[in-house]
């Protein structure tokens, strides 16, 4: 078997959701890197990077254009090939805003009237809501675009990864549904359109809005009201878009990567997703777990050992040391072969209460999906080099 | 990126005890162990005889499984004993806030029960975020038989993100409101998180780098940007030396032999100490970095690893983070009190 190289060459898009400081940005970005050296042209997508791996991918200015990772010296210096093509981009969230609403916007009018509105600004620079429909929206685009075989998404480090599943259609549904129309075109003129229903609305909108100025104040209402009211003309902007996106996402060539750790929070929280996640009729089709094992034998790092064996102590310091200590000297060997031995059990016990973790989430999962387990390695992981290093425990499907 | 090395520490003279305020509030990144740090003060709290309140923001079954699955819910209720718990829910929030502004209750419930305009309320700008901070100051305000109801309120901020936006209220609405009873209201928690004698944000974070960074990122904005005051920064999950220095310092001559001898497991196990002391000693330097950059009192938590966090080991966090800050403010009580003599 092949861990996940099966996987991303078959797949045109991979979305990478998880809880928060899991590796979800390390993995996608390691993913993207064993992708190109599979020879596919990728992009990963990435969400703020920790500063240096964002240098390491060459996206050292805080825009979001694309750019090709250069990987020539690192074929050269580890003995890879890498036939494919490594491209990164990252998102800014308040700029990406802006230019959605300028692209969505029917016309120069209505753009500005969003892009000044008090209630907008403060909207686009506080609400990390908007970020799963910003992230979609990007994603429209490059996947239109035709030029990669593969594109690698990675997500905010929210336990909220679900907007990514919800927010386009809830953005053009929530526009689209009795709540803006509530508050838009009042006092434009009574009885535009006629029926009970139409008053009804009238009425209830009124009450509403009349409402929502007890609670907000007049100005802040008034500019609320304004601003629905610019947001309902993109309305058909946005529902193109909303479901051209969820086409996307719930394409065949489409897969969703759970990644997590193996401890208990991560866990907790990594199993709602995957809950979640089907319930909107996605399949998780890989789980990756991260930093989830301590690596006991040097020549084996792919082992996962939970034993912590017996090694007979005192038969192994004669054999190193043949009886040339004398007492003090014996007595510390034997202090530090006591420590050593802790030392092992911890790791082993943890390995093993990772091992469990493990198996409860998988069981929870449909067959198919694919587990990977990622150990714990030496020190963050900032660089090309390091990315590399996650290859092999990327490409081994484990029997769990 | 830089990290600032203060040079003086300034130490307010009488800055009172964490546990000392009303409303505790503890942020940090994801996963790093606020609600354990939370659940921990407050039972240290109540073996003080204090009537300590949990607030968690959106519901988390984490709070729960500290407490043998109690269930919690908005009405606060007892978790274990002497400490009290809720789940402060958006919903509920804003039905209260409804009910205290709105005249006719009748029309309130039938608003608060219509699906539509509760997504709308959820995505207006800081409706969430005034309807909480309504009800947290509620809380700080409830008194019986003359005194506070809750003492401490300890409030489990989500994420770092939610907590500034929190925070930002106040900053956020001042140019969208004018007077009106809403600019009271506004004013009021303005002036509730700006009290530090009422109100500290205090911070957890791990000894590793990316937390560490991101921690001390805050820490600046926090001190630039805002004017609530800071409480203790909590390092949690600081690993243990896993070898005395004695015991290290015999590695090598005992990997050598083992070598030699071609006792392979003891091998392995040489380069896992090796490893294990690397991310104590990384652990170790993040620690002294926060440590030279960071002027709020620190409390150290050992990373518990034999065992599963039960309540006992929930206990002796809370011990050991309070008598930390007690024995740090006995020194600054000693060093201050050695200057007035010297004076
Ligand atoms: N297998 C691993 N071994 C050791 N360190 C790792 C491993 N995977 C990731 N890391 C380190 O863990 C840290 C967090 O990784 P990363 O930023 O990718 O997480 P994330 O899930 O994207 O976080 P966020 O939720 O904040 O976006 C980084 O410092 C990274 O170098
Ligand atoms: N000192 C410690 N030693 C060992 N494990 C710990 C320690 N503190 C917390 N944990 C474990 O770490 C995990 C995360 O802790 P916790 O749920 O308190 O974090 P959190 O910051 O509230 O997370 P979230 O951001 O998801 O709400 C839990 O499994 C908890 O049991
Ligand atoms: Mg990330
Ligand atoms: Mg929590």
């Amino acid at each position: 078997m092949s861990g996940i190289d099966e996987l991303i060459q078959r797949q045109k898009l991979l979305v990478a959701i998880g809880p928060g400081g899991v590796g979800k940005t390390t993995v996608s970005a390691a993913i993207a890197l064993r992708a190109a050296q599979l020879g596919l042209r990728t992009l990963v997508l990435t969400i703020d990077p920790a500063k240096r791996l964002a240098d390491a991918l060459g996206l050292t200015h805080l825009d979001d254009r694309i750019r090709e990772v250069p990987v020539e010296d690192l074929g050269a210096e580890h003995g890879v090939e890498i036939p494919g093509t490594l491209h990164a981009a990252m998102f800014d969230n308040a700029a990406s805003m802006d230019s959605l609403m300028a692209r969505v916007a029917p016309d120069e009018e209505t753009r500005d009237k969003v892009l000044r509105n008090r209630v907008y600004r403060a909207m686009a620079g506080t609400l990390s809501r908007s970020h799963a429909y910003l992230a979609m929206e990007r994603l429209y685009e490059v996947m239109s675009s035709g030029e990669y075989d593969l594109v690698i998404l990675d997500t905010p480090p929210a336990r909220n990864a679900l907007d990514i599943l919800d927010a386009p259609s809830r953005l053009a549904t929530f526009l689209d549904e009795g709540v803006v129309k509530w508050f838009v075109g009042q006092g434009k003129g009574k009885g535009r359109s006629g029926g009970w229903r139409a008053r009804l609305m009238a009425s209830s909108g009124a009450a509403a809005t009349k409402l929502f100025q007890v609670i907000v104040g007049k100005d802040l209402a008034d500019e609320t009201i304004a601003f629905f009211e610019a947001f309902y003309g993109m309305r058909e902007g946005f529902r193109e878009r909303a479901s051209a996106i969820q086409s996307i996402l719930r394409a065949e060539d489409t897969s969703f990567a759970l990644v997590s750790s193996a401890d208990a929070t991560h866990m907790m929280d990594a199993q709602a997703l995957a809950q979640g996640v089907r319930s909107r009729g996605v399949d998780i089709d890989v789980v990756i777990y991260n930093r989830s094992y301590e690596r006991l034998a040097h020549d084996a790092p792919l082992a996962i050992i939970t034993d912590p064996g017996k090694l007979d102590r005192a038969a192994a310091l004669e054999r190193m040391f043949h009886g040339e200590l004398d007492h003090l000297d014996r007595e510390q060997i034997r202090d530090l072969l006591e420590g050593l031995r802790v030392v092992r059990t911890e790791a082993a016990n943890a390995n093993h209460r990772a091992l469990e973790a493990v198996r409860k989430l998988g069981s929870d999962l449909p067959e198919s999906a694919l587990q990977l387990i990622i150990a714990r390695l030496d020190g963050d992981i900032r660089d090309l080099p390091g990315l590399l290093a996650l290859g092999p425990y990327l490409a081994e499907t484990r029997r769990i | 990126m830089g990290w600032v090395t203060q040079a003086s520490v300034t130490v307010t003279a009488t800055s009172p005890a964490l546990l000392d305020r009303r409303l505790l509030m503890f942020t940090g990144k994801g996963g790093v162990g606020k609600t354990t740090v939370v659940a921990a003060t407050a039972v240290e709290a109540a073996r003080r005889g204090r009537r300590p309140l949990i607030v968690e923001l959106g519901h988390r079954a984490s709070m729960e499984g500290l407490f043998a699955n109690r269930s919690i819910a908005y009405e606060p209720s007892q978790v274990t004993d002497g400490v009290w718990a809720m789940n402060l829910d958006f919903e509920s929030a804003l039905a209260d806030y409804f009910e205290q502004h709105i005249p006719v209750k009748r029309v309130a419930r039938t608003i608060m029960r219509n699906k539509t305009l509760q997504k709308f309320f959820q995505a207006a700008p800081s409706v969430a975020e005034v309807a909480t901070l309504n009800k947290l100051s509620a809380l700080e305000a409830e008194r019986e038989g003359g005194k506070p109801r809750w003492d401490p309120i300890l409030v489990d901020l989500d994420a770092t993100g939610h907590a500034l936006m929190l925070l930002n209220v106040p900053e956020v609405m001042t140019g969208l409101i004018g007077d009106g009873p809403m600019r009271r209201l506004i004013d009021g928690f303005s002036s509730l998180l700006a009290d530090p004698r009422r109100t500290v944000l205090s911070l957890v974070t791990l000894p590793r780098e990316l937390p560490a960074q991101e921690t001390f990122e805050l820490y600046q904005k926090l001190r630039e940007h805002h004017k609530v005051a800071l409480g203790a920064l909590f390092i949690n999950q600081v690993p243990e030396r896993p070898l005395t220095p004695g015991q290290a310092g015999l590695l090598d001559r005992v990997q050598s032999r083992a070598k030699r001898a071609n006792i392979g497991p003891l091998v392995d196990e040489v380069t896992l100490a090796r490893r294990a002391m690397r991310y104590q000693a990384n652990a170790r330097a993040q620690i002294n970095r926060l440590r030279r950059a960071i002027t709020m009192p620190i409390v150290e938590l050992p990373l518990i690893t034999s065992r599963e966090l039960d309540p006992e080991a929930i206990a002796s966090l809370g011990r050991s983070a309070i008598e930390q800050l007690e024995d740090r403010s006995a020194e600054d009580a000693n060093t201050s009190h050695a200057r007035r003599m010297r004076r």
